[in-house]
This record gives structure tokens, C-alpha cells and sequence, in this order.
């Protein structure tokens, strides 16, 4: 099969990208690594099981989903909005990071992880099931096994799953209306 | 006038005599039999035990445990629940349990349950337990499977109560079932064929009881002889074809399908659903004879390696160029990641679809469930794994889905036949029902 080209362009972190010519098949993370200079999303299994590679795609009705970057083209991203870990904080118009998200606040005062590696992956699962959670809250025992499920997949190679966990459950007790009484 | 009685009077007879038969049928005077009397005799404790380790292998063979032991539920005590069109049954405790389990079985009633496919106290068995096909077992076999059963551990597990509609919980009906579906034959040996041949029919009919899925069944769910091992649709998957002629279309030969059905995982594919579970529990502690017997019955040879070449690679198809426009801008982008950009698949990690068997199959129905639902983690026999396939349910329309099976069937399956986005939709709808 021959790699043409094909151009595309896409929203990444409220940016305009495009219309650039990429190669067909080309997978995203990629695309992110090599086009942008984004390398926040990183390449750990390369098979789509490990989700380190994570990005947020906004929907056009306003919801997140996490997409894998590793094992999705480029193209499939045509027209869609991203948000990469490095779009997570909130940033002054030089790009300096002057508010850390929520999720990422937590994350570090918890000391949730060690190496590093699988963190940009865990704040975009987090942060998409704080999205969900603000549309359907859960009750406070199911809590822990909501936070569970959606980042099951997410794969820590120091273990930190539970100080993830704690962090993701404070933040979903700290902000109104993710969690019934 | 007495014409007329005479017809009341013999219409009176027929129904009378019908009713009567009907009731002889339903409290069992016809039940027929193939268990013999020397199995009154009960087993002594040193013949069970000389009995019990080649029991073991039978028992694996015939795939008791896939069924006899639910997930996460304690061995031999059943609780699997088994989906039926007429409701829920749940396999039985087969340990020796004397209370709950067939501890206090005699071994005549232990075959009558494995081949007339009757209970302990003389009610028939639900044929959800395959007694149809165990019925070809050898009376030395399902000894051997009465010993090594009765040595394993005694599960105080209750059974479940079966969920059946009515008149399917009438267990009695099933005598009427038995009369037409029930063979009254036992498994023969053919003298013009090899040992290989006759061991691989009695491992595919008797043990395996590969027809029990494989074969299509009648309208009184009975297995359809006509069309044996023809493939059939099981909740929602086709049980393909596995004569020789749909073996072939597959691309086995018969060394590779003997392979196949050891690990799992091939360059045809890798075995997925209720397969899947029976390469776990069954097929790959199959010794390598039984095995080769099983391909060699299969493809109908008398000597498995006189077996013929699998056919060629079916060649590509055209297929407009709207549908591969779309089709191969979906490949690319969300299935090319794992099994490649021309379909070469990854090493111990994606299957390739070049040489995959859901391809070319005639019916869509496997490659569209597996695109819309995904395939679990699977751990294949020895140290192949593979990753989880995520579900494209909500990734792909119809349409999309549609021109993707489209395409790839006939790149790499040779197969012509445009799917459309009604059977798309039919498949999801089937889905929710």
C-alpha cells in the first residue's frame, strides 16, 4: 500500500492546525510528536493497551472522549477538536503555565506518580471522567468503582494506582455536583 | 347411517389409541436405550482408580469442565448458566457430592445420563447436555469419566433452578423429543477407512460433539443431519462450516488445522468466543494423534499427511471506488495501527488480516459482530496472548462499517458480495434484543 498524502487540518489545544499534507496512516501520536512538537502524549506500548498516549477529542456537542494516539491515524482526526496533555493547564499568552487543572493539582499533591511516564494518560482519563461525572453524577459508594473502571485501562508501571485513585476520588468530592449524597 | 358410525368408530379408535400413545411416550415406554447391563455391575474401587487418570483425558476431550464448571465457581459444581430460545438452564454439579453432586450415581445411571440422556431418578436430561452426540461414546470411555469424577473433590454447591417457559419446563416432553432426535445407533467403526479416520470420527462426534454447534439445527432444535457440520448461527456468531469443502474455503489443510485447534492462534486468525473457551478447556491438552485424527476425519483422508494443499489466496476483488475510498481511509486510520497498513498484522499481537478466515467467510456476520463488539483480552494456550480489539460500535456508522467489510472481504477474502447498511443495522439491532 502506497503512503500518499493527504492534507488535513484539526483543532489541537484551541489551535488551528492545517491544512497540512500527511501521510496516509500515519498513527496521531506521530502526527503530535513529529508535526507539532507536542510529545506530552507518550508512545509506551505502541499497541494500544497501555494508554499512556491518550488525548482528549471534544465532541461537537460538548462532551470529552479519550481517544489512543498510538493506534489511530492521523486522518481519523480530520476536523475534530484535540486536547493534549500540554493543553490541560491553563497558560498566559507567552504559554507559561499559570494554573494547573484540578486534576493535575491533585495528582501532584498526592504524589500519585513516580517515574511519570503514565501520568499525561492518567490526566486525560481523569479528566474526561470528571466531564461524564459533571453530566451523570454517581452516588458516593459507587464512587471508587466508577474512578476504577474508567481508569482501569491505564496502565502504571510504578504501581501508583492507588494514589491516582485518591487523588481522582478528592477532586470528584471537592467540586459540586459530581457526586450525589 | 352405519357407514357413518363406522367412521365415528374408527376415528374414535385412531385418537384413542393416538392418546394412549402419546402417554406411553411421555412416561417413557418408548425410551430407547443403548446402555448395556454389564454396567449394573458397579465399578470396584481399584477399577476406578486404574480407571480414573485415562478418565481425565476423556473428560478433557469431551469438554465436560467448559460447562460443568461456572466462571469463578467452584470445579465440577455447574451453575453455568446456558441461553436458550425457550429460557435459562444451568449445568448440573458433577462432582461426587452425595447431596448436591452424582455421589450417590450408581454407574449404570451415570451412563444412562451420558448416553439415553436420563437423570438419577428417570427424568430426561435437557439436551443442552450433549448426551445426543455422547451417546457414540464407548461404554469404556464414559467409565472412565464415571472414575475420574468420582475422584475429584465433593462440591456441597446446589444446583440452579432451570428459568423455562412453559410447556419447555415439562421435562417429560423431551421423551418426545428423544423418539425423533435420538439416534438409536451407537458410534461403528467403517472397516474401508483407517483407525485415523474412524479415531477422528469418534473424536469429532462423540467426544467433541463438534456438531452440537457446528451443525445446523431442525425446527425441533434437533441436529440436522442432512447438513452436518454445515456451520450454524449461535448467539449472534456463525459456527462455520467445517465439512471439507468449508475447511478448505478457510485455507486449512489438514496439518494446519490440527495446529489450529492446539493453539489457538494461527495465521488464519485466532479463535475467539465459545471457540476460544473450547481451545481453553479442551482441544490444546489434546494428545497430537487425536489431533491429527480430528483433521484427517475432518478433511476425510485416511492419513493426515496424504492430506491436500490448502487452496491458493483467494484473488482480490474489485469494488467500486467509492466504497474503497472509504473503506481504506478507515483501515488506515483505525485499523492499520495494529494489523497493519496491507494487512500483515503484528507478531504475537494483531492477527494479519491478509490470511484471516472471517474474511472469507459468505456471511458478514463474524467480521461485522467482531468490528462493532471487539475481542477480549485472550490468553492462548502456552505463552501467545493477545490484546484486547476495542469495540468500533460507536465509532463507525453504517455505512462506514458496511464499506469497510466490503473491502476487506474482497481484498483479502476474496469474497464479492457488497455488504449493505441494513445488515449493518440488523446486526446492531440484533444486538439489543
Amino acid at each position: 500500500m502506497t503512503r500518499a498524502t493527504k492534507p488535513m487540518s484539526l483543532t489541537v489545544n484551541d489551535r488551528q492546525v492545517g491544512p497540512v499534507a500527511v501521510p496516509e496512516g500515519l498513527m496521531m501520536q506521530d502526527f503530535l510528536h513529529e508535526y507539532l512538537n507536542l510529545t506530552g502524549a507518550r508512545m509506551g506500548c505502541g499497541q494500544g493497551i497501555c494508554h499512556a498516549c491518550t488525548v482528549v477529542v471534544e465532541e461537537e456537542d460538548g462532551t470529552l472522549a479519550e481517544m489512543r494516539t498510538c493506534i489511530v491515524g492521523a486522518h481519523w482526526f480530520e476536523g475534530r477538536r484535540v486536547r493534549t496533555i500540554e493543553g490541560i493547564a491553563e497558560r498566559d499568552t507567552d504559554g507559561a503555565v499559570t494554573d494547573l487543572s484540578p486534576v493535575q493539582q491533585a495528582f501532584i499533591e498526592h504524589f500519585s506518580f513516580q517515574c511519570g511516564y503514565c501520568t499525561p494518560g492518567f490526566v486525560i482519563g481523569a479528566t474526561v471522567l470528571l466531564d461524564r461525572l459533571q453530566r451523570e453524577p454517581v452516588s458516593r459508594e459507587d464512587l471508587e468503582e466508577v474512578i476504577t473502571e474508567a481508569l482501569d485501562k491505564h496502565i502504571c508501571r510504578c504501581t501508583g494506582y492507588i494514589r491516582y485513585l485518591e487523588a481522582v476520588r478528592d477532586v470528584a468530592l471537592k467540586t459540586p455536583g459530581l457526586v450525589t449524597s | 347411517m352405519k357407514k357413518r358410525f363406522v367412521v365415528f368408530y374408527t376415528a374414535g379408535v385412531v385418537l384413542i389409541f393416538m392418546f394412549a400413545a402419546a402417554v406411553a411416550v411421555f412416561f417413557g415406554a418408548f425410551q430407547s436405550s443403548v446402555v448395556g447391563s454389564e454396567v449394573e455391575e458397579p465399578l470396584l474401587p481399584d477399577e476406578r482408580k486404574a480407571l480414573a487418570e485415562r478418565g481425565a483425558y476423556v473428560a478433557t476431550a469431551a469438554d465436560c469442565y467448559a460447562c460443568h464448571t461456572a466462571p469463578g465457581g467452584a470445579p465440577w459444581a455447574g451453575g453455568l448458566p446456558i441461553e436458550t430460545p425457550f429460557g435459562i438452564i444451568y449445568a448440573t454439579n458433577i462432582s461426587p457430592d452425595k447431596e448436591h453432586g452424582i455421589g450417590e450415581w450408581t454407574r449404570a445411571e451415570f451412563h444412562r445420563a451420558m448416553r439415553d440422556g436420563v437423570g438419577k431418578h428417570g427424568a430426561p436430561l435437557y439436551p443442552a447436555m450433549p448426551y445426543v452426540s455422547y451417546r457414540k461414546m464407548t461404554p469404556e470411555d464414559v467409565d472412565a469419566v464415571y472414575a475420574y469424577l468420582m475422584s475429584r473433590e465433593p462440591m456441597p454447591v446446589a444446583d440452579k433452578t432451570n428459568e423455562l417457559t412453559f410447556p419447555f419446563n415439562m421435562r417429560r416432553l423431551l421423551r418426545f423429543w428423544n423418539l425423533l432426535n435420538l439416534p438409536g445407533d451407537t458410534f461403528q467403526a467403517r472397516d474401508d477407512r483407517s483407525e485415523q479416520w474412524n479415531r477422528g470420527h469418534y473424536v469429532v462426534d462423540a467426544l467433541g460433539h463438534c456438531g452440537e454447534c457446528h451443525t445446523p439445527r431442525n425446527v425441533m432444535m434437533g441436529m440436522k443431519e442432512s447438513a452436518y457440520l454445515q456451520g450454524a448461527v449461535l448467539e449472534g456468531m456463525e459456527a462455520p462450516d467445517v465439512t471439507r469443502e468449508g475447511l478448505l474455503r478457510m485455507g486449512f489443510d489438514a496439518p494446519s488445522l490440527a495446529h489450529f485447534m492446539q493453539r489457538g492462534v494461527s495465521a488464519q486468525g485466532g479463535m475467539t468466543g465459545d471457540m476460544f473457551e473450547v481451545v481453553h478447556f479442551s482441544t490444546q491438552y489434546m494428545r497430537q494423534e487425536d489431533l491429527d485424527a480430528m483433521a484427517a476425519y475432518l478433511f476425510d483422508v485416511d492419513d493426515i499427511a496424504a492430506a491436500e494443499e490448502p487452496p491458493p489466496q483467494p484473488e482480490p476483488v474489485e469494488v467500486s471506488a467509492e466504497i474503497a475510498a472509504s473503506a481504506r481511509g478507515t483501515y488506515l486510520n483505525l485499523c492499520s495501527g495494529c494489523h497493519g497498513a496491507s494487512g500483515e498484522g503484528i507478531p504475537h499481537v494483531a492477527v494479519p488480516m491478509t490470511t484471516n478466515i472471517t474474511l472469507r467467510l459468505e456471511d458478514p456476520r463474524n467480521f461485522l459482530q467482531t468490528v462493532l463488539h471487539g475481542i477480549p483480552e485472550l490468553d492462548f494456550p502456552g505463552v501467545e496472548r493477545m490484546q484486547p480489539m476495542p469495540d468500533f460500535a460507536d465509532k463507525l456508522d453504517d455505512q462506514e462499517l458496511a464499506d469497510l467489510a466490503t473491502w476487506m472481504r474482497a481484498r483479502w477474502g476474496g469474497q464479492g458480495s457488497d455488504v449493505s447498511p441494513s445488515d449493518v443495522e440488523n446486526l446492531r439491532r440484533e444486538a439489543h434484543d
